[in-house]
């Protein structure tokens, strides 16, 4: 049983979907035993199922659909389209839609050469140690792959076989116990820590320049899920041509730094002429590379005023309507006329990385959209501090890994050793609906199925007035509302129903 | 048949409003009088205390079911209101029905197409697992949509537009409209339409959110209490009964006599303003009620609300029996599974035991014992405290009746013991911030009247001595006590789930013991080895080093005993920390590197990282591949083998410690000197503008940041003076190096230099203006005048350093305070966050509803606690256990 897949028009589908079941002329020789398929209008998403029921060599006919017009190869018949719906993840819930899903990912592996991330990425040498471990009724992770390639080699044959059983045993010893709580020590081990660490917000993180809030605050401001961090930063690394290259970097901070008008020259402001005055400030402009032509430039987009270059350091600026009113909005409006840079980002420093041994630029402020946008700029691995920029810009799975991210280095800067473990459980369940949830009353808390439960937290008449209205049923599944009712928890021991029955007699 | 042993569960719990004709139903009486009781002190009939909502008091019987005070559970009563009054927790819900709803045919003022499309999205909504905001966005809209609609589709007729005069009243075009109105518009929409208006159309009808009859809470809930002087003392939910019956008594009144508009309204008002009180206390705009005394009445929302509400205070965390709390105080010769117990707290906890054939005899003979039994030479037994008959009976045992009782008890029957040596109990320190703050320990019962336990379990509870108190809970099932044993004991907690390492092992002056026994591996007579040994539970003596016809022992081999056969490690020890991979004493491998083969110390020192909790090498290697009973067996014996060195070889610190010679202190103070120079030089660059500006900062900045690294340096450089004078063989530095107690950097302090301290990050700069003290001179920006302290701990503070050390110590005080405070908080709300999740048996995270968090628990399915700190398993390790060295 094989699966199709082929990229088709918008318009050959609806056409397909109005005619089915139908002939359908493609332009190429699908593989014998093929019984479904799945069309798509840009590669990445499957978004129609097909049944197929029969393939024939292709002659013309009118019954026929045609995918183009020259070219066909073969006819299939295609029995029902049906339109793929997105599942979200969220509804990934047992024994509803995870089938479902399975079945559709063989489909998807049979034409495409569907491979997991994780083994695309496998090195050849990985692959030999993973497959013979295999071969020896072994499973052994990829973690642990790196490390035995050096023993495999060192080690002889008879111990490489009993390291591989010991290994093997030590793996079945370490897993989780099912129905363990795992929330639960997640929360104690991102929780308890918190009481050793720094109240102080700012820090010098490596630059001495740059201020970022670190220690609890950061890890509170994390777990909360802030719209906006109190200090958004970005590390922004450079492609080949850029990193070496000092000048060309000084150029891109020039490029990036949001600049005034008032950051580089004073405004006077004459009531008796009715007139404007913009004085360069040599030093503020230099430090900034800013020239009175990129003002006069950035004057250009302001509407309702005249201007003219009065010497190589003064601007004069006269308004097209007189009014007093006029002249004071004015004044507010140049001073905050952006000459060049990025939006948000106010100041920009490049430091030579002894680490990645090239330049690499950080800054104050964050925007990531129109940063990657830029040229010069490594795309794949400029980062920002600001959760939900990245949650907005790349979306929620790279959000999930910013906020591992994020709370991983809060922690460990502080010297606190937590388990990267209990940081996944809590940025996977901040993001696994599909967008990042704050941890509280807005977030996770606010929306847990239960009434006790959410009732127990915080705001607790206003949960219990609306279940009265809503008539909603609590099952009692968690564990706050079975501690109320007083009754065992659902999770550990609690999940398992034990009776001892004796012997009759 | 007993069915005591079927456990039963609740399955689930529905939630609806009350109608005025279930309230009446369940209503036993209706209450129209608004007193309490007579002068006689009985109860008024259909009063606010009438027999039939239940009794309080003693001797009395319930006029509804004739149960007596601990029997009867209470039954509702009702009153029937004067006038409807609107309900103060559903204002919102009115105000949107008045809103989207047509004033004269009730439908929500949709057109038939618009109702047929949202009703498809309404319905496809699931109340139970949506996103409750996502719900609320979506009805909002739809009803927003109505409430823009002045004419009705249905009926044509037009509704002026409602405005919510907070917290109350409605008004029409300026016209209030009286909660009667109110009441008959919201009969007027069908059920069909109260889906968009977030209604469950079986459970709940909007008129019920405008209240004609209220229910009256049975008696238990809100007892009355009597003073000492005899008086009576009502309850604030009564009180505020007392003056909702009387206000609608009035209104009642003045309506059926015909009084002017004007009162009634006012009367009306009044009633709303009693019953609004009586469900909140606190609503917004709206005074609160108060007693006589001028405290605000605690009315039923704010019975419920908060940290001591109803919920929070009694229904997730409730007060217990079988526990206890005294002061802590260590004993190093307890093992860290045991807790010692004074006898009076032994005597008081109990210990429920069910007479069966197996033990009859054996209780019999309890119970003759008495109330407070002893052996012969004195020592603790055990007794019996209460007997409890199958019936719930309780007898008290005491030494008269202890004979008689002894030949009542039979099987069936309960008995209460009194502690003995070998029960598990729990222990616990406040604040409880992870698993290992509650563990159960096995009791030992002692003199004195402090819990004792073994110092290794400091660190998990976060314990010291100065005063700490701890509880200990009694555990009183069987399935209790097999779980405490079976996963809270302490053994089995030494590894921490937060990074899967110890969290248990030696401290202080265990260290420092283990660290003097095995460095540079003297050697100890055979007096002195026996008298170490003597402490530890082993018997047998170490191979013997012949030296002129004596024998001698080495302490690694001492130490060697207590680690089990067949336990291989390599590891760096504590002194070569904080050297980045290369070791300071790299030349004496022989006391850096800690080599164990086969459970034999072959050279290294044993310091915090070999015990230590967070690091304890040897106590992670030993549990993870002889199991908890050998690691606790270890640590004990570190604990008692270190006490037994100890007590041979002593140990003591103090002010000499840090005796420097002449000429290091001059050293000192040269540099320090020096940084003067730099620092006045800094501060003269800034003045006259010559300062080379940090890109990115301020002027004033720079010179802070310049400022506060010579100072930074400085303490540095001085600090490594003194301890370069100060060698292995001094205490302190003993402390330091070994990780028993201290830093590098607190030495440097007491025999170097303090140096500069600081607020928020920076120098000190506030209290007089521009200047720190008085008799500094305006804007001084200079050293002294910042908070720098040249002086070291030993040699003294002069009173302006010694101010400025208070100032900085003080920040400290305060950080600590906002910082629990603040952490606290974060950690209840991850708590409440994450509690419901769990592993399902294919190592998925799931939580409540069956949404899946994690297709594999932290993406390999390894317990954190088991892993090897973090790592699936540590393969070098593995091949270092299993082959040694050569492979």
């Amino acid at each position: 049983m094989k699966a199709l897949l082929w990229k088709d028009t918008k318009a050959n589908i609806e056409k397909i979907i109005q005619n089915a079941p139908c002939y359908y002329g493609i332009d190429y020789i699908p593989g014998k035993n093929v019984s479904s398929g799945y069309i798509t209008t840009d590669k990445s998403n499957f978004e129609y199922e097909v049944k197929i029921s029969s393939i024939e060599e292709f002659k013309k006919s009118d019954k026929v659909l045609l995918k183009k017009k020259t070219g066909l190869k073969a006819i299939i018949k295609i029995e029902n389209v049906r339109k793929i719906d997105k599942i979200p993840l969220s509804d990934f819930k047992l024994n509803e839609n995870l089938n479902e899903i399975k079945t559709f990912a063989e489909g998807e592996r049979f034409v495409v050469d569907y491979k997991e991330k994780d083994e695309a990425s496998l090195s050849n040498e990985q692959k030999e140690v993973m497959d013979d471990a295999e071969s020896r009724g072994y499973h052994i992770p990829l973690s642990l792959a790196d490390k035995l390639i050096k023993y495999k080699k060192s080690l002889p044959e008879d111990k490489y076989e009993k390291l591989l059983k010991r290994i093997d045993s030590e793996l079945k010893k370490r897993e989780i116990d099912p129905y363990e709580a795992v929330g639960i020590i997640a929360a104690q081990s991102i929780g308890e820590p918190g009481t050793q660490m720094t109240m102080r917000t700012f820090h010098f993180a490596g630059v001495v320049e740059m201020n970022v809030t670190l220690g609890l605050p950061r890890l509170i401001e994390i777990v909360d899920a802030r719209r906006i961090p109190s200090t958004p930063s970005m590390t922004i690394y450079l492609n080949d041509e850029y990193k070496h290259n000092e000048e060309k970097v000084r150029g891109l901070i020039k490029n990036l730094e949001n600049t005034a008008i008032i950051d580089v020259a004073d405004i006077i402001t004459d009531v008796g002429e009715m007139d404007l005055t913009i004085k360069l400030d040599k030093l503020k402009s230099n430090e900034r590379l800013v020239t009175l032509t990129d003002i006069l430039s950035a004057l250009e987009k302001i509407k309702g005023i005249i201007y003219n270059q009065m010497d190589d350091e003064r601007i004069l600026v006269k308004l097209q309507q007189e009014s007093f009113k006029k002249l004071y909005q004015t004044q507010e409006q140049l001073k905050s006329t952006p000459i060049k840079g990025v939006n948000k980002i106010s100041r920009a420093i490049a430091r030579l990385d002894p680490k990645e041994g090239a330049w690499v630029i950080y800054t104050q402020g964050s925007n990531l959209k129109d940063v990657l946008n830029m040229e010069g700029v490594d795309a794949t691995r400029t980062y920002t501090n600001d959760i939900i920029e990245v949650e907005n810009v790349l979306g929620v799975e790279a959000a999930r890994n910013a906020i591992y991210r994020e709370a991983e280095n809060t922690l460990s800067e502080q010297g606190l050793n937590v388990d990267k473990r209990h940081l996944m459980l809590v940025s996977d369940m901040m993001t696994f609906s599909g967008a990042v949830r704050a941890v509280g009353r807005q977030g996770i808390s606010g929306r847990k199925s239960s009434v006790l439960a959410r009732a127990a937290f915080e705001i607790t008449s206003k949960h219990l007035l609306k279940a009265g209205l809503l008539g909603e049923i609590d099952p009692l599944a968690g564990v706050a509302e079975n501690i109320i009712v007083g009754q065992p928890v659902t999770l550990g021991t609690g999940a398992i129903d034990l009776v001892y029955k004796g012997n009759k007699k | 048949m007993n069915f005591n042993n079927v456990s039963k569960r609740i399955e689930k719990i529905k939630f609806a409003l009350l109608s005025p004709d279930e309230i009446r139903k369940m209503s036993q009486v209706r209450v129209i009088t608004p007193d309490t009781y007579d002068d006689d002190g009985y109860p008024i009939e259909r009063g606010l205390m009438d027999l039939h909502m239940g009794v309080i008091e003693p001797g009395l019987k319930c006029a509804t079911c004739g149960g007596k005070v601990d029997e009867c559970p209470g039954h509702f009563g009702h009153i029937e209101l004067a006038m409807p009054v609107v309900h103060i927790g559903f204002i919102k819900e009115i105000k949107t029905m008045l809103d989207s709803a047509c004033k004269s045919c009730g439908r929500i003022k949709l057109t038939d197409d618009e109702i047929n499309t949202y009703r498809k999205t309404v319905n496809n909504m699931d109340f139970k697992t949506d996103d409750p905001e996502i719900i609320d966005l979506t009805l909002k809209k739809i009803t927003e949509i109505a409430a823009q609609r002045n004419i009705c589709p249905h009926c044509n007729a037009e509704s002026p537009k409602v405005i919510l005069d907070k917290p109350t009243t409605f008004r029409e075009g300026g016209i209030k409209i009286t909660p009667k109105e109110i009441r008959e518009r919201l009969e007027r929409i069908p059920d069909d339409d109260l889906l968009f208006f977030g209604l469950n159309k079986e459970t709940a009808r909007p008129e019920w959110m405008v209240l004609a009859v209220l229910p009256v809470p049975p008696i238990d809930v809100r007892p009355s209490i009597t003073l000492e002087t005899g008086e009576r003392s009502e309850d604030d939910l009564t009180h505020k009964l007392v003056d909702i019956i009387r206000i609608s008594q009035r209104l009642r009144e003045s309506r059926d006599n015909g009084s002017p508009q004007l009162i009634i309204e006012d009367l009306w008002d009044l009633l709303q303003y009693h019953t609004t009180t009586y469900f909140d206390n606190q609503t917004a705009g709206i005074p609160p009620a108060r007693h006589r005394s001028g405290r605000a009445l605690k009315t039923l929302v704010q019975r419920l609300k908060g940290k001591e509400g109803r919920f929070r205070a009694n229904l997730s965390g409730k007060r217990v029996n079988f526990s206890s709390r005294s002061v802590i105080s260590p004993e190093p010769f307890l093992s860290m599974n045991e807790v010692g117990i004074p006898e009076v707290a032994a005597r008081e906890l109990t210990v429920p035991v069910l007479v069966n054939s197996f033990n009859i005899d054996k209780i019999k003979e309890w119970i003759k014992r008495g109330a407070t039994p002893r052996t012969s030479d004195g020592k603790y037994l055990a007794g019996v405290n209460y007997l409890i008959r199958p019936d719930g009976r309780r007898i008290k045992v005491t030494d008269q009746n202890a004979e008689i009782n002894s030949g009542r008890v039979d099987i069936g029957w309960t008995i209460e013991r009194q502690m003995t040596e070998g029960d598990t109990v729990l222990f616990n320190r406040q604040p409880s911030l992870h698993r290992m703050s509650m563990m159960a320990h096995t009791v030992r019962v002692l003199p004195g009247l402090t819990f004792r336990f073994n110092l290794a379990d400091c660190t998990p509870y976060n314990a010291d001595f100065d005063g700490d108190e701890m509880n200990l809970h009694v555990i009183q099932g069987e399935e209790s006590r097999a779980e405490a044993r079976i996963i809270m004991k302490v053994q089995e907690q030494i590894l921490s789930p937060r990074f899967g390492g110890p969290i248990i092992g030696a401290i202080h002056d265990h260290i420092t013991s283990l660290f003097l026994l095995t460095h540079k591996n003297p050697l100890y007579t055979e007096d002195e080895t026996l008298h170490m040994i003597s402490y530890i539970n082993i018997d047998k003596m170490p191979e013997p080093v012949i030296m002129n016809n004596k024998k001698y022992y080495h302490g690694r081999d001492i130490f060697s005993l207590i680690l089990p056969e067949g336990l291989n490690i390599k590891f760096k020890s504590h002194l070569c920390a904080g050297s980045n991979g290369k070791c300071e004493y790299e030349d004496t491998i022989e006391d850096s590197y800690v080599v164990i083969n086969d459970g034999k110390l072959i050279h290294g020192t044993i310091d915090d990282e070999a015990v230590g909790p967070f690091s304890g090498i040897i106590v992670d290697k030993i549990f993870r591949k002889f199991g908890p009973e050998v690691a606790a067996k270890f640590v004990d014996n570190v604990t008692r083998l270190a006490v037994g060195f100890l007590s041979y070889r002593g140990f003591s610190t103090g002010i000499k410690d840090y005796d420097i010679p002449k000429d290091a202190i001059s050293r000192i103070e040269e540099i320090s000197n020096e940084t003067l120079d730099k620092i006045n030089k800094l501060v003269e660059a800034f003045r006259s503008g010559h300062l080379q500006q940090l890109p990115g900062r301020s002027m004033d900045d720079t010179l802070e940041v310049e400022i506060l690294g010579e100072t930074g340096s400085v303490r540095d450089e001085s600090g490594k003076i003194a301890s370069s004078y100060l060698g292995l063989n001094d205490p302190s530095v003993i402390m330091a190096r070994s990780g028993a107690r201290a830093k590098m950097l607190n030495i440097a302090e007491v025999a170097g230099m303090v140096g500069q301290q600081s607020v928020r990050g920076g120098r000190l700069n506030r209290g007089y203006a521009n200047r720190t003290l008085s008799h500094f001179r305006e804007n001084d920006l200079g050293a002294y005048a910042r908070g720098f302290i040249k002086s070291s701990y030993r040699s003294g503070l002069n009173p302006t350093e010694y101010f400025f050390h208070s100032i900085g110590g003080r920040e400290g005080l305060v950080d600590i305070a906002v910082r629990t405070s603040r952490s606290g908080y974060m950690q209840r709300r991850l708590i409440n966050a994450f509690e419901d999740l769990k592993v399902d048996p294919e190592r998925r995270v799931q939580d409540t509803i069956g949404s899946i968090v994690q297709f594999k628990y932290g993406e390999d399915g390894i317990d954190p606690t088991r892993s090897d700190e973090g790592e699936t398993v540590d393969v070098d390790y593995v091949v270092y256990d299993e082959f040694g060295d050569e492979k």
